[in-house]
């Protein structure tokens, strides 16, 4: 039976995936804004966060949550070097292609290496509000869920001041729009589309971070992001922050709604159904703006 | 125009060239496969004919693959969605209608261009990086749907394919398999060959070296892309029932694989992806590797980081493949082909004395083409 109140709490439970689905995805719209790179191991870097922020707690017996002391400035480096070292070295002309190949391969390597270090079991934290609800106007909603998606919540903030009011993000945004004319002004763009891949790499250690506190961890966990958020920034609009935020809160939503008559599985192909609509009706994506209008 | 007389001979001699290097990759293939025919009688033991059978499945997987992105430059990923598919239309077809296992295998293909057209359709409506993202999500999907739909497809619990050839023992079914794939792959090969050689095939090219170029020349490269797209996995979906076949036992975790889908783009990429035998040679060297890394790592997950590292370095040092890198280096090593440059004064005053005024400027226009 569904009941108002299941409803109401998919609904809630929804935006709150949606949250940190929308955090993700900004992440891989600023490496396709910034090099037309679409970055495969956006996901494998969640999933490693995930581990730092576990083996974090295991350790020091801290909450998961200082750990990201240690994993974002470290993603922000590796981001960087990634840009840096490999992604600007490949041909213009074979760009895209070649950089989803590259990521891939890094992907790979991170899951390998999770699975040698750490083997292939599950892991997950032990929170002392693990199992406590909070009541939303009847509706029980984990606390971890909340947790997470105020660590989302900020750290989205935080990223669209930075890109807003910051010199930097407006060298970036300009980077974004228009490299030669970014170049002409004397912003050194090479400098800037490192940080900006050092950036979008930040986000997915808050990401991982956030996952970890609510899931299980393994190493091969990353395929069940990859297809979901490739779908969010195609539908959200290529390169497009707000289309991506709007297109991942929608879609959160959406699985979770679908997850009463279908099942968890099914409701999965949302993403998918809802990439392969994209494409046949409106191939630029349904939320983004034209180039000139992202951000 | 250059005039009859100077343009004759030119023809004739570029006829000539033609007809001996129209039959150079058809002899190329029949000798290559009689060597790699050779395999089942050489090899020690029945694994390492199985081990053939793998490496041949991927040669053939890789070549599929090559007619889509060899061609057209559109790397995907999501290949490994119409081996699956051809796995399980075959195993499905076979268990509920018995038919004859290679009219199963055609049928399936059929099945599988079918699901094909949509997805095509949606993927090559944009440029390059939805596409990519279009055949990953397809390889997802489909896993999701094979796994979720047990009461087809048996879910995780997997799903046996019955042996096409029940009375033969292991080494010998390993044998037939092995001459099976070797068939397939002389197949998938000559139809790369006639691809490259036929107007489509340089339509093809012309999308690979400037869409954007062959686009306002009239070329309609959405439907040549659509084609290349439905030939390569058409191929892709026979490998996989011929494997599925072979190996007998389905799971979607193992068929609807992006590994599977992207190891098979670094066979192609290490050989060559411009070249009729890069993938075959890519899929000899990765396939033996692989399998040589199963066996001694089979219970690490140390195959995973030798294969992105061997691709990382593949797009970094190595992106026009093997067979490029030796073209050039022979091309190095070989005396410097003349260019219009190092033509002499006398050359040219000769040329002037044989040639009408009129035919001397697009007769040095013709040079100039033919100068690398």
């Amino acid at each position: 039976m569904v009941t108002g109140t299941l409803l109401f709490q998919s609904l809630i439970l929804g935006l709150l995936l949606g949250g940190l689905y929308a955090l993700l995805a900004a992440g891989l719209t600023l490496y396709f804004g910034i090099m037309r790179v679409v970055m495969l191991a956006h996901a494998s870097f969640i999933i490693l966060a995930g581990y730092i922020a576990w083996r974090f707690n295991v350790v020091t017996g801290l909450d998961p949550m200082f750990s990201l002391i240690i994993s974002v400035p470290l993603f922000f480096l590796i981001g960087f070097a990634i840009q840096r070292w490999l992604i600007s070295r490949l041909k213009p002309a074979t760009m895209t292609m070649m950089s989803v190949l590259i990521t891939f391969a890094i992907a790979l390597i991170i899951e390998g290496l999770l699975g040698m270090v750490y083997t292939g079991t599950q892991r997950r934290i032990n929170l002392p509000y693990a199992a406590s609800n909070f009541n939303f106007f009847g509706a029980a909603i984990p606390v971890v869920q909340i947790v997470s998606f105020v660590l989302a919540g900020l750290s989205l903030g935080a990223l669209y001041l930075l890109l807003k009011k910051s010199r930097f993000g407006r060298a970036l945004r300009a980077t974004i729009q228009h490299r030669e004319a970014a170049q002409l002004l004397g912003i050194d763009t090479d400098k800037v589309a490192g940080f900006g891949f050092g950036l979008g790499l930040a986000t997915a250690a808050v990401g991982g971070t956030a996952l970890a506190l609510q899931a299980t961890i393994y190493p091969s966990l990353h395929w069940h992001w990859i297809g979901p958020l490739m779908a969010i920034i195609v539908v959200g609009g290529l390169g497009s922050v707000p289309g991506a935020a709007i297109a991942a809160l929608l879609l959160g939503v959406l699985r979770i709604m679908l997850e009463i008559p279908l099942g968890p599985t099914w409701a999965q192909t949302i993403f998918y159904v809802a990439l392969f609509a994209t494409l046949m009706v409106r191939p630029q994506g349904f939320f983004g703006g034209r180039l000139a209008q992202r951000f | 125009m250059p005039s009859v007389s100077e343009t004759t001979p030119r023809l004739r001699a570029r006829a000539l060239q033609a007809s001996t290097s129209r039959w150079r990759p058809v002899i190329a293939i029949v000798i290559a496969l009689a060597v790699l025919a050779l395999w089942p009688t050489i090899a020690p033991n029945p694994y390492m004919v199985s081990a053939g059978v793998v490496v041949l499945n991927y040669a053939v997987f890789a070549t599929a693959w090559n007619i889509m992105g060899g061609f057209t430059g559109y790397i995907s990923l999501g290949h490994a969605a119409f081996f699956g598919l051809g796995a399980y239309g075959t195993g499905l077809l076979v268990i509920h209608t018995e038919m004859y296992f290679l009219l199963a295998a055609v049928l399936a293909m059929v099945a599988t261009v079918i699901i094909a057209l949509p997805v095509g359709l949606a993927a090559l409506r944009v440029r390059g990086a939805s596409f990519v993202i279009v055949t990953i999500a397809l390889v997802l999907v489909l896993q999701l749907v094979f796994q979720s739909w047990g009461a087809v497809t048996g879910g995780s619990d997997g799903f046996v394919v019955p042996r096409p050839f029940p009375d033969m023992l292991r080494p010998e079914h390993h044998e037939t398999f092995f001459y099976l794939f070797l068939g397939l792959l002389a197949v998938t090969m000559a139809v790369w060959t006639l691809i490259d050689r036929s107007r489509l095939g340089a339509a093809l090219k012309g999308v690979r070296e400037d869409e954007d170029k062959a686009e306002s020349l009239g070329s309609p490269t959405m439907r040549l892309k659509l084609v290349a797209f439905l030939i390569s996995a058409a191929f892709t979906s026979l490998a996989g029932a011929f494997y599925g076949l072979w190996f007998g036992d389905l799971d979607p975790i193992f068929q609807f694989d992006i590994v599977l889908g992207s190891t098979v783009v670094l066979m192609a990429l290490l050989g060559g992806i411009r070249y009729l035998f890069g993938p075959l040679l890519g899929a000899l060297v990765i396939g033996a590797a692989l399998e040589y890394f199963v066996l001694n790592y089979g219970d690490t997950q140390f195959h995973l980081i030798a294969t992105g590292l061997l691709l990382a370095l593949v797009v970094l040092f190595l992106p026009d493949g093997v067979l490029t890198g030796v073209a050039q280096l022979r091309a190095r090593l070989q005396p410097q082909a003349a260019s219009i440059r190092e033509v002499s004064a006398e050359d040219l005053r000769a040329e002037q004395d044989r040639s009408d005024p009129g035919a001397q400027e697009s007769d040095r226009d013709a040079r100039t083409e033919e100068s690398p």
